[in-house]
């Protein structure tokens, strides 16, 4: 039998919304893929031909990537990030809704007017894709690399400013940071291996075809 | 701080036995192939003049290239990252008064400036053939012929062809889909990275069925005749049916409308080409044009091959049987085995151990034994 076709699902936010999803499509991960305190990587499904893992959300777009798995799900802030030219995100899931945004303390946000910035230092776990959008716009901007925790670097003098995922603002209120500018919505895809598309057609495409159809019996949108 | 000793810059590496031997194999085999079918080999040069380079590879910019200063011209020179540009050159020039069509080969070392991720390799071993003066369904039936038997020869096996039409956008935005000329670039790269989420962002969703069109080549191609607007792309698609008939009982063939990796410079047909067991594409092609000096331009169709993926998949290997010839052994024996297809390690001193030099047979009494 051919290699089973793997479906890389990211931990965290959009996984709770993914569930429904997949069964929608058909595909029943085994118990311990919904068990938070299962130490396996690695799930069968009810399809013998598809495999689930489980890893970071970045780490998604890696495996899929490089072809160590075939599909996956994954936000487009992660694919915006990285930019890998191997990856096809054919469907909008229109799940994990948000959005990445600029946001600064409420005081500095008082005198300040973006437009005549043109150097800011910005904590973030996303440095490609927010130099990329300041280079755009004329701004320099030195990235500090974080892996979680963004709106305390303001507090501590780490860096004036942070880009990070807003959905309901709560968490940058709390903190005292206001949104002072939208880099992009964010909405989970799917995404396939380039290599994987062309070589395993057959088995891949119907697989696209499926997340397509229920995504767009979901919304109530005419399938493409 | 001194670099360790055999530490290599990024992206370069040294091969060695058995992988650099089936790396020149591989090469010669390909290039033989591919000359049976009249293509003659040219060899243009590792570095050129930056300008001439540049100007001919649309794809690539200045920045992209490794340059130097010559110290003899006080020319900036450029390592070639892609050797189809220079047969375009000398097609253009000095091949320029040659009958058409002109099938020209190729083969050898590409550097490029950066590595990445996904493809760590700076130094490739590129080969391929340019076919000029025609880019026709039958020029293109030729050289994916010439593409496939060439990778066949090389051992690949399972191959899969993606076939595409590179200049969709354009032909769409000119005709029944328009858009505004600013937003074809974005488009494209949408497009390109299947991205429907992004598309549906620019208001470009009349383009949206092409990227569900994607796919094993005869369902792609009704979906792709049903979609409004695709009666623009009826002559490439009876383009496609032909060299789909040509191959269909040979390789897998799918149909990617929208694939534009690449093929930036391809005007009505692109091509990747695929086998089983090697990760990502191990060849491309398409159809574009070469443009003269005087403005003249001419059609023609080509495709590249690597031969480092081949390698790395442990193609192009073959066992050998080695053989030790103790010391005083007879010249003219030794070179008759040879002449039997042995490799022969000649003892230098009594000492010499077969087994330690990876001898797989002794020579006693005249006649090869295992050891």
């Amino acid at each position: 039998m051919a290699e089973p076709i793997i479906l890389a699902i990211p931990k965290g936010r959009i996984l709770v919304e993914t569930l429904p999803l997949l069964a929608a499509v058909g595909v029943v991960p085994e118990a311990a893929f919904s068990d938070e305190s299962s130490r396996a990587l690695r799930f069968a499904t009810n399809r013998p031909d598809i495999g689930l893992i489980r890893v970071r959300a970045f780490d998604v777009a890696t495996f899929v990537a490089h072809g160590a798995a075939q599909l996956g799900i994954v936000g487009s802030d992660v694919l915006d990030e990285f930019d890998y030219s191997e990856l096809y995100a054919p469907v909008d899931l229109n799940i994990g809704h948000c959005r990445l945004s600029v946001a600064e303390p409420a005081e500095l946000a008082e005198g300040d007017d973006p437009r005549e910035w043109s150097h800011v230092r910005v904590a973030t776990k996303y440095p490609n894709l927010t130099a990329r959008h300041f280079a755009a716009r004329g701004v320099q901007a030195e990235c500090v690399k974080l892996n979680g925790a963004m709106e305390i670097a303001p507090v501590l003098g780490l860096s004036s400013r942070i880009v990070d995922l807003v959905s309901s603002g709560s968490t940058l209120k709390a903190n005292g940071l206001v949104e002072v500018e939208v880099i992009t919505q964010v909405s989970a895809r799917l995404i396939v291996n380039r290599a994987a598309f062309k070589t395993r057609a057959a088995e891949i495409v119907p697989l696209v075809e499926a997340f397509r159809r229920t995504v767009a019996a979901k919304t109530g949108v005419r399938a493409a | 701080m001194s670099i360790t000793p055999g530490l290599l810059p990024v992206g370069l590496r040294d091969r060695l036995p058995p992988q650099a031997e089936a790396a020149s194999r591989l090469l010669h085999r390909v290039i033989v192939a591919i000359g049976r079918h009249g293509y003659d080999r040219v060899a243009p040069p590792l570095a050129e003049f930056e300008e001439g380079l540049v100007g001919r590879l649309k794809s690539a910019r200045a920045q992209d290239l490794l340059r130097f200063v010559d110290p003899v011209s006080q020319r900036t020179l450029a390592l070639r990252p892609d050797i189809t540009a220079q047969i375009g050159r000398i097609a253009a020039t000095r091949m320029r008064h040659r009958a058409r069509p002109l099938r020209l080969a190729y083969g050898g070392p590409v550097l490029k400036l950066r590595a990445t991720q996904l493809r760590p390799e700076r130094e490739l071993i590129q080969t391929g053939a340019e076919l000029i003066g025609s880019d026709t369904v039958a020029a293109a039936i030729e050289l994916l012929g010439v593409a496939i038997e060439a990778l066949e020869t090389a051992g690949v096996t399972g191959i899969t062809v993606d076939l595409t039409l590179p200049d969709l956008v354009e032909t769409l935005a000119a005709g029944p889909l328009p858009l505004a000329p600013e937003r074809i670039d974005a488009v494209r790269a949408t497009l390109d990275a299947k991205d429907a989420g992004g598309l549906a962002a620019l208001d470009a969703e009349a383009y949206l069925p092409f990227i569900a069109a994607a796919g094993p080549l005869d369902d792609a191609m009704t979906r792709l005749r049903r979609v409004p607007g695709a009666d623009a792309l009826s002559s490439r698609l009876d383009g496609i049916a032909a060299i789909a008939a040509a191959f269909r009982d040979r390789v897998t063939l799918t149909l990617d409308p929208t694939e534009r990796h690449g093929f930036e410079y391809q005007s009505w047909l692109g091509f990747s080409l695929f086998g089983a067991g090697l990760s990502g594409e191990v060849g491309r092609g398409g159809s574009y044009t070469i443009v003269h000096a005087d403005g003249g331009e001419e059609a023609a169709i080509g495709f590249s091959l690597y031969i480092d993926p081949l390698v790395d998949a442990g193609l192009g290997q073959e066992p050998r049987r080695r053989l030790f010839l103790p010391t005083g052994t007879d010249p003219a024996a030794a070179a008759s085995l040879r002449g039997q297809g042995w490799t022969t390690i000649a003892a230098l001193a009594d000492g010499d151990d077969a087994a330690a030099l990876g001898c797989t047979h002794r020579l006693v009494g005249g006649e090869p034994q295992p050891l």
